[in-house]
Parts: structure tokens; sequence; C-alpha cells
């Protein structure tokens, strides 16, 4: 789109070409017209000094034997010249002897004053140049002789030289537009079409224009080349860009296929393992307790301990399938998205745990700050509030007065940051990639009971919900626990 | 001589005009004016005068006018001087001679006596020119003006400047009067 005030270049060069030529050819008009005029009038001064020069020495006798009849008679030749409009001869005391012309034109009937020394004297009013010359016959002023001349020619001449500078200043004008329109084809147009083109090109993206090759003026050709082969160049770039793109997304397509065929098939057959497994440890605890109720009486001390142990092993082992089997239903389930109170959330939570630990009696110093609502799965965020908790509680076991800090980070803008800190017994930050994955143990079972499936339950729920999970420690100097949610409207 | 200009003199006394004294100064000055606009024939140089004269016969009508004119003066680079001639024997080296005297007078003994010298003869006596005199006053109105006798001054070898004829009242060629 052209702005305002931006002309194109053609105007602009259609606009230098008429100027200079006008301005030009006006300076050579005004100059050639002052030397012409000056040249005019110091002409006409020349031819009326030569006039006066003839009548001078034609009327010398006349005035010195006072015969203003015979001067008459040799003023009379002016009749011939029609711009003398006046003529007068005086006598040497300065009395007018005779005339010629129009008796009311005065301009030559007024004695002229020569200098002395002087012989010749001129003036020009607005119309007129009058020259007086002095009279000499043998070395002595006889009278003085002043003639009027009309220097309308010289108004005249002005006319017609200005009449022919401003046909020539049209002519040359008109050829100056002509010259310009032509040069239009060569320069202008060339350029105009290449900022049509690049228009289009930064308009529409469209790479695939080309800007005709106009004009014969090698600049612009350059120009207008590489220009094309600018476009060239970044329509291939865009071309092989494209085709890497697509490669790229074909490929993750593909692997993203595979991955999810293999995940599945590995979920399929986890769950499957896992309930297949169920029906043998069924039969393993069935019976052992059907041993303990049959043979009660025959078994001894050390055989009750064997069974005992056994009944422990397989219930331990239902427990391990059913944390596995509820782990890949994590990963399976539809997330059932909604509003969800954190501090809700952490309220059942904490209340779940408690029961649990009620058995062990002991005083745990709970903080718990006000949280957000976030958006997500309430039963799952139950899920990872109600792991880490626990957790918080099982490694706080040791410590004499267990202290349990839950609060959020709400300074990230497109992210809700929530912590769990402990005062238990923490762990080697060098082992803190273990402590997510699944069956990844920092502690002995027999340390520590459990499964060593929750934090990977927490990684799987916070992934699904877009979140991060991470974990700060120290040995024996507690740990926390984090994990982020996006805020509404920064879901990944 | 002394009654001789006695008698022109009286002759002049007598005559219905006495000429106003701006008159005489015009002749005086035309006199002098008539020289600048004639050519003598060249004379020997060795005898050639010195000065250009300006001669008076007869009675003087000029007085001290004619000298206070001509004072100073020069003619083809001589000094001009007035001369005052009783005969006409005496006009021998006048260059102007300007006779006066009375109207029917013996003009043309006194210009047969100086008979082809290079004199340029002078009068305001009626008929001068037609009696065979050069230059002949002539009154016309207030203005003086004068005839040019050519055949006169051709005769002598003196010639006149076309200037001087073309301010000229008339001119006689062959001896009679033009115009």
């Amino acid at each position: 789109m052209m702005t305002h005030g931006h002309s194109s270049i053609s105007r602009k060069l259609m606009l230098v070409t008429t100027v200079i030529s006008g301005a030009a050819l006006a300076l050579a008009g005004v100059a050639f017209g002052a030397y012409d005029r000056a040249s005019f009038r110091e002409e006409t001064v020349r031819n009326l000094s030569i006039q006066a020069q003839i009548i001078a020495s034609n009327s010398a006798s006349a005035l010195i034997f006072d015969d203003p009849h015979a001067v008459e008679v040799t003023l009379g030749a002016f009749s011939a010249s029609p711009n003398i409009v006046s003529a007068a001869i005086f006598t040497a005391d300065g009395r007018l002897f005779a005339t010629y012309g129009h008796e009311n034109d005065s301009y030559a009937a007024i004695p002229p004053t020569i200098p002395a020394g002087t012989l010749e004297v001129h003036r020009f009013d607005d119309q007129h140049l009058i020259l007086a010359r002095r009279i000499v016959f043998q070395g002595k002023n006889t009278g003085t002789v002043s003639i009027g001349s009309d220097m309308k020619a010289l108004d005249t001449r002005r006319n017609q030289y200005v009449s022919i500078i401003g046909a020539v200043l049209i002519v040359s004008l008109g050829a100056a537009v002509l010259m310009a329109w032509m040069s239009h084809g060569g320069i202008s147009k060339p350029i105009e079409q290449l900022a049509q083109v690049a228009r289009r090109v930064s308009n529409d993206k469209d790479y695939a224009v080309r800007a005709p090759v106009l004009g014969n003026a090698y600049e612009i050709i350059v120009l207008t080349e590489a220009f094309n082969e600018m476009l060239t160049e970044i329509q291939r770039r865009d071309q092989s860009l494209h085709e890497a793109h697509d490669a790229l997304e074909g490929r993750v397509r593909q692997r993203t296929a595979e991955l999810d065929a293999a995940n599945k098939e590995l979920e399929a057959f986890s769950y499957s393992v896992s309930h297949d497994l169920r029906a043998p440890l069924r039969h393993v605890a069935g019976f052992a307790g059907l041993l303990t109720e049959h043979a009660s009486a025959s078994l001894d001390a050390k055989a009750h301990k064997y069974l005992h142990t056994i009944t422990t092993a397989a219930t331990r082992m239902g427990r391990l399938i059913d944390d596995l089997l509820a782990f890949s239903r994590i990963g399976r389930d539809q997330l059932t998205r909604g509003r969800v109170s954190l501090n809700a959330v952490v309220r059942e939570a904490c209340h779940e745990v408690t029961m649990q630990v009620a058995a062990d009696n002991r005083a745990i110093d709970w903080h718990i700050d006000d949280l957000p609502d976030v958006e997500g799965d309430p039963a799952m965020l139950r899920l990872v509030m109600v792991n880490l908790l626990s957790n918080a509680v099982k490694y706080t076991a040791p410590q004499a007065q267990p202290r349990i800090d839950v609060g959020c980070d709400r300074s990230g803008k497109s992210e809700t940051t929530v912590f769990v800190r402990d005062n238990g017994v923490g762990f080697d930050m060098q082992y803190v990639h273990k402590l997510f994955g699944v069956f990844q143990r920092l502690h002995g079972a027999d340390e520590f009971e459990g499964t060593g499936i929750g934090l990977a339950n927490v990684k799987r729920i916070i992934h699904r919900h877009g979140g991060r999970v991470w974990a700060e420690g120290d040995v024996d100097r507690g740990a926390t626990f984090f994990f982020s949610l996006p805020t509404r409207g920064h879901h990944a | 001589v002394s009654v001789l200009s006695f008698a022109l003199f009286s002759v002049a006394n007598v005559s219905a005009q006495q000429p106003r004294p701006l008159d005489l100064e015009v002749k005086a000055v035309y006199l002098l004016n008539f020289g600048r606009f004639a050519r003598w024939p060249s004379p020997d140089v060795a005898i050639a005068p010195k000065t250009f004269s300006l001669c008076v016969l007869g009675r003087d009508p000029f007085g001290t006018t004619l000298d206070s004119v001509v004072r100073g003066e020069t003619i083809g680079g001589k000094l001009v001087v007035a001369r005052r001639l009783a005969r006409p024997e005496d006009a021998v080296g006048c260059d102007v001679l300007f006779i006066s005297a009375p109207a029917g007078s013996r003009i043309k003994s006194i210009l047969e006596k100086i008979d082809r010298a290079a004199t340029l003869t002078v009068s305001d006596i009626p008929d001068f020119v037609e009696q065979g005199g050069m230059i002949q006053f002539v009154p016309d109105g207030a203005r003086i003006r004068f005839a040019v006798n050519v055949a006169a001054t051709e005769r002598v070898g003196l010639m006149l400047s076309s200037e001087l004829l073309r301010v000229a009242v008339a001119i006689k060629t062959d001896g009679k009067p033009g115009t």
C-alpha cells in the first residue's frame, strides 16, 4: 500500500527532469534576455549617437548663419526613422533653434546640460532614450543637438523574446515530460514492478512470484535479478524446511505410534501378569490358611512361624500386585478434570494418613498453609497428596519431634507449585533421579515398609496433569517434594 | 583718402536705413565665419602671409565691434586681423573684403581693381551679386541672410563650402541669380 506523501519514482523523475530543464531554460532566458537588452540599448545609443553626429555636422553652418529652416530640413530626414520621436537644436547660449517631432513632446525641447569636456550625454527614462551632443565647428562650441528616441522597440523586442522563450520552454518541458514518460519504461516502470512484487511477497508471503526483468538500465536489471534469486533461494529453503519438518513429523508420528504400541503391550502384559499372578497367590495364601486351621495342633512352633512367613509374604505380594494394577490404571484411566480445592484435598489426605498412623500414637507437628484451587482430577490429586503425606509421616518416624509443612508458591505465572516438607531421614541428592521410579527405593523394606510405587504414581499423575515433580533433600535433614500444576489457560 | 572716406561716410549717413547695432554685430560675425566656410587656392608658402586679413573698404560701419569679434580668432591656423582700407588698390592680401559703399556707386570699378585676386568680396549693397560681387547680405525680416555668386568665386579659385551654400538665400552660378 502506498503511504501518503510518498510519490512514485516515475513522478519524481518527471518532476526532477521538468524542474531542472525549466529552471535551466528560464535562467538562460533571463541571462540572454538581460544581455540582449543591454546590447540592444548600447546599439540604440550608438545609432542615435551617429545620427546626432550627422545632424551636428550638418547644422553647424545653419547655426552660424542663423538659418533654422535649413536645420529643420535636415531634421526632417528623421521622418525615415520612426523610432525618433523628437529632436531639437539649441544655440550655444541655450536658445531653442529648431525642433522636429510633436510639439507637445518635450523630451528634446529642454536645453540639455552637457558637462564641460564631454561631447555627448544620454539618459533613459521609462519609454525614451534622450541623447544630447555638442555641435562643434572648427573647435568652437556652436550649439547642441538633442534627440529623443522611442524605446518601444525594446518593449516589442522583449515581448518577442519572452514569447520565444515561452514557446521554447513549453516545447522543452513537453520534451522533458515525453523523455520522462519514455524513460518510465526503462527505469521507473521496472522499479515500480519490483516494488509491487516486493509488496506482494511481504503481504501474501508468496515466494513463488518473480519480478519481470524490464527496461535496459544495467543496475535495475541486476537488482531485479538479485531480487528474483533471493526469492528462489527463500523458496528453496522454505521447501527444504518444509520437507525436513514433514520428515520429522512423520518420524515423530511413527515413533509415537511405536511407543504407544509398546506401551500398550507392556501395560497389557503387566496387567495380565499382575492379574494372572493373583490367582496362584490366592491359592498360596488360601492353602496356607487352610493348613494353619487344619494342622494347627500337629504343627510345632517352627512350622507355625514358617506358615506365618508364607502368609505375610503372600499378603505383601498381593499388595504389590494391587499397587501395580493401580499404577497401571493411573496411566490408562481418563482424567476427569474439574475445579479442585487443594485445601480440601490436603484436609482429606491428612485425615486419611493420620488414621493410618493413629495406632503409632505419634505427635506430628503439622503446618498447613492456605492453598489455592487448581484444575485437575480430584481423586488423582487426592492420591498424590496421600502419597506425599504418608511418605512424610513414614520417614519422620525416627524423629523425636516430627514436623511436616505443606505450602505453595504462587509467584509462577503459568504454574502453581505445592511442596510437602518434612524433617525426616531425608535422602542423598545423588540418588534423586531414582526417587520417582517404580519400585525404586532408597531405603530397605525392613527399614521403612512400602512397595516403592507411591512416588512413581505421584510423578505419573502430575505428568498427566501437565505438571512437574522434583525433590530436594539431604541425609538426616529432611526432604521436600514439589509438584507444580499449570494454572488455568496454561495447560500444556 | 580722407576725402573719399568722408564722401563714403556722408553717403552712408544720408542713406534711408541706419543699420541697427545688433545687425552690425551679426554681420561682423558672418564676415569672420564666411572665412571658415571658404577655401583659398594654396599660395606659395614662401610668400604666404602669416595672418588672415579681414578688410573693410570704405566707410567702416562696424567700428570696434569688428575688432572685438576677430580678437583672438584664427582661421586655418592663421590669426585673424581686421584692416581698414581707403582705396581698392590697398586690398592686396585681403582674404575677406567687406565693401562699404552707397547703393549704385562704382562697385564694378572697385571689383575690377581687385579682379583675379583670391579675395572673398562681401557687401550689403543691393545687386552686389548681380554686379559680380561674391556674397551679398540680404535682410530677411529680423534676420540677416546672404546670397552667393559661385561663378565669381570659382573664377578666382575660391571654393565655398556646400554647408555655406546650403544656408544661402540665393546662389548665382552664371551671372544670373539662382535659388
